[in-house]
């Protein structure tokens, strides 16, 4: 699976929200599921799916479908 | 405890909750994606999941809970309906008709901060002098229970207190312990305090304590600063895991039929090897690897046996082999006295666990099985569904930890009978050997009960019984007419109205003091009618013409007061056949309306000496009795 398509189901799984509802563009300020406690959720997906520990001060940044690929890459996820 | 990985697809394919249970109290925390299928897997699972409602008031975030909620409702069967009250310390959730009151919750959780009890905590405790410390001790515990006092007015269902722990060790670092303003000591007494005050003053309340959660899974595993300072949850997994499981644990305890019997396997189970192929000499119990676990586990016993629970074997033995090990084995904890009963014969194990119901009087549902073989934990699953089988783990240092999350084994509250009743059933053994006797010789049923010398004491509405008497209402349920069930703070009621008769009994004889054994509720509202909303009786003091003496002196200080007539109800359940001609053999009458009644006139109660039994009048006669009040 690509890293779009694992980001995509994971975030669709965390916000119990359908997986076409999340695009590349997708940021929190679409989605009304994806709110503060869902996205401390989500952190804690991400860091048990990609094997990470996420430190308090990304969680801010990662806000984005975008955010999130580049974050991951970046930790060499990708 | 370091704990082994999650073995994924061995998780998934296991077919009972139980095995379920205890794969993950092994392994390690799953991860939020694996929750999900975990959950499904266990709530797919027979016997279907029962509703528990839950309501949660809190001062910090509860929501990220939910799915370990869910999670460790599934694995007992339950589906939780959860309720989060608004953030922060909320007491307009505290009145009729609030959305928590409306909730109907089963439990109310609340968890609370030590900052939220006094604005004096947010300096260090160790700051202040003893004599200061006491009072803010007492101003915090006033706050605490104006609190729970508020919310136990309403209808919330069991309340649960937590208070946080402190995320940082105590502000005197590793000198806390020797400093004479000790904030783990101020701590420690502050907490004592508040169990003494919900024992004695506040019903249906449990104070759940977190420190013992951060105490199994460790400081750093139970706080993740990320989560409580990005968004103020506490919890790191490894603690919301340990915390959800808890507080429905308590759920299973209320909302399952109340457990009371742990029946035990011995070979695997009390100690490593088979006595019968091993030898006595040959079996793993004692101080060395693997004999140590079994010790261990023993000695665990020994701590659910003071909770209540009755200890009682069922092993396919050579009785005397078996024998042989409890009287005589250096390193045997468990002695025969500490066995209500035992099946130690070659039937089948579900025969004798039908044997042992009988016996023991009380319904198999309250029996937890405990064996190491996947055979009779198949057959005993699959021919009794009402025993809850745990199978001993197969790696001994395991086995001392298999009850431990069993929560039909948490108490929710503990009564003076709770600790003496293995005690108590030991006396019954002896009287049913007794009666054994007087029938052989003759004597029949009367002779053997007058040589029991019984007395019966009974208490009209006397508050100090409260939680067994509420008890006994959740519990009773083959000698139970109506099978009402109250809580602690209805019975208080009850117990307080003027319009009400609380009644009990306890029994003494020959061989010992039963405790409180039977309630009668009427309600007197009607002049003279009286309705009997319950009539119940504890199964260990059956076929002693007790019931029968007991409502008879009832009957009697009503007659005395002007009621002119009794009115009850039989509603039967699968339960209880053994009450069904309870009434009409005790001279009420069914009307076309399917309810009885006894016209106390036409039908008056016999004398006292109708009964092998001395009742205690004094008690009955006692000031405080409010039947006068109603004529």
């Amino acid at each position: 699976m690509d890293l779009f398509a694992t980001i995509q189901q994971v975030i669709a799984t965390t916000l119990k929200v359908p997986p076409d509802k999340i695009t590349r563009e997708t940021s929190e300020k679409d989605l009304a599921a994806w709110d503060s406690i869902a996205h401390v959720n989500l952190m804690m997906v991400l860091e048990q799916t990609f094997d990470l520990f996420i430190e308090v001060e990304d969680f801010v940044k990662l806000t984005s479908v975008a955010a999130i690929v580049e974050y991951l890459r970046e930790q060499g996820r990708a | 405890m370091s704990k082994r990985k999650l073995e994924w697809d061995k998780l998934l394919g296991l077919g009972t909750r139980d095995a379920l249970r205890q794969a993950l109290q092994h392994s390690a925390v799953p991860t939020l994606a694996q929750i999900q299928p975990i959950t499904e897997r266990a709530a797919s699972l027979e016997p279907a999941m029962e509703e528990f409602r839950l309501g949660v008031v809190h001062s910090y975030t509860s929501d990220l809970l939910d799915p370990w909620l869910s999670l460790a409702g599934a694995l007992e069967g339950l589906d939780v309906k959860t309720y989060h009250a608004p953030y922060g310390l909320n007491l307009e959730e505290a009145r009729a008709g609030s959305d928590l009151v409306t909730h109907a919750p089963d439990i109310t959780l609340m968890l609370l901060r030590r900052e939220d009890l006094h604005p004096a905590l947010v300096r260090p405790v160790v700051g202040l002098t003893p004599g200061e410390q006491a009072a803010l001790s007492s101003q915090l515990l006033d706050q605490l229970f104006a609190i729970i006092n508020a919310f136990r007015t309403h209808r919330v269902g069991h309340l649960v207190v937590t208070i946080l722990p402190q995320q940082a060790g105590p502000a005197l670092g590793v000198y806390d312990p020797q400093s004479e303003r000790s904030e783990a000591a101020w701590w420690s007494a502050l907490k004592a305090e508040i169990g003494r005050r919900l024992r004695v003053a506040v019903e249906a309340a449990l104070f759940l304590d977190l420190d013992d959660v951060m105490a199994q899974v460790g400081r750093d595993g139970f706080f993740d600063p990320r989560l409580w300072y990005s968004a103020l949850f506490p919890f790191a997994p490894a603690a919301a895991r340990e915390v959800s499981r808890r507080v429905v644990g308590l759920g299973a305890a209320l909302k399952f039929p109340k457990a009371k019997v742990i029946a035990l396997d011995v070979d695997n189970t009390l100690w490593g090897g088979i006595v019968g192929e091993d030898g006595f000499d040959g079996i793993a119990l004692g101080h060395e690897y693997p004999g140590n676990a079994y010790l261990a586990f023993q000695r665990r016993l020994l701590d659910f046996q003071q909770r209540g629970f009755i200890l009682v074997l069922c092993s396919k033995n050579n009785s005397a082999d078996v024998q042989q090990v409890l009287n005589t084995h250096p390193h045997q904890v468990l002695k025969p006295e500490h066995f209500a009963a035992m099946r130690i014969n070659w039937d089948p194990k579900t025969d004798n666990l039908v044997a042992l119901a009988e016996e023991l009087n009380l319904g198999l549902d309250s029996f937890i099985f405990v064996d190491d073989s996947d055979y009779e934990c198949a057959l005993v699953r699959r021919e009794l569904p009402q025993v809850e089988v745990v199978q001993t783990p197969a790696r001994p240092v395991e086995v001392p930890y298999c009850l431990d999350q069993v929560s039909r084994l948490e108490l929710i509250s503990l009564t003076a009978e709770d600790l003496r009743k293995t005690e108590m059933y030991a006396q019954e053994r002896v009287r049913r050997e007794l009666r054994k006797n007087a029938d052989e010789s003759g004597g029949g049923l009367n002779g053997y009960l007058a040589s029991l010398e019984m007395v019966m004491t009974v208490g009209i509405d006397e508050p100090a019984p409260l939680k067994r008497l509420a008890q006994m209402t959740q519990k009773t349920n083959q000698f139970n007419l109506t099978t009402r069930r109250y809580d602690e703070q209805q019975m208080r009621r009850m117990i307080d109205a003027p319009n009400w008769m609380v009644a009990h009994f306890s029994l003494k004889d020959a061989f010992g003091d039963s405790g409180i054994v039977g309630l009668a509720l009427f309600d007197l509202s009607e002049p003279a009618v009286a309705e009997l909303d319950t009539f119940l009786m504890s199964c260990r003091v059956i076929g002693r013409k007790a019931e029968s003496a007991f409502l008879n002196a009832l009957l009697k200080r009503l007659a005395a007061a002007g009621v002119r007539e009794v009115l009850a109800d039989y509603l039967p359940t699968p339960k209880n056949g053994l009450v069904t001609n309870f009434l009409t053999d005790h001279g009420f009458a069914v009307g076309a309306d399917g309810r009885f009644r006894r016209n106390l006139n036409a039908t008056p109660p016999l004398p006292d000496s109708t009964y092998p039994i001395v009742i205690d009048v004094t008690r009955v006669e006692a000031p405080g009795i409010r039947i006068g009040e109603m004529v």
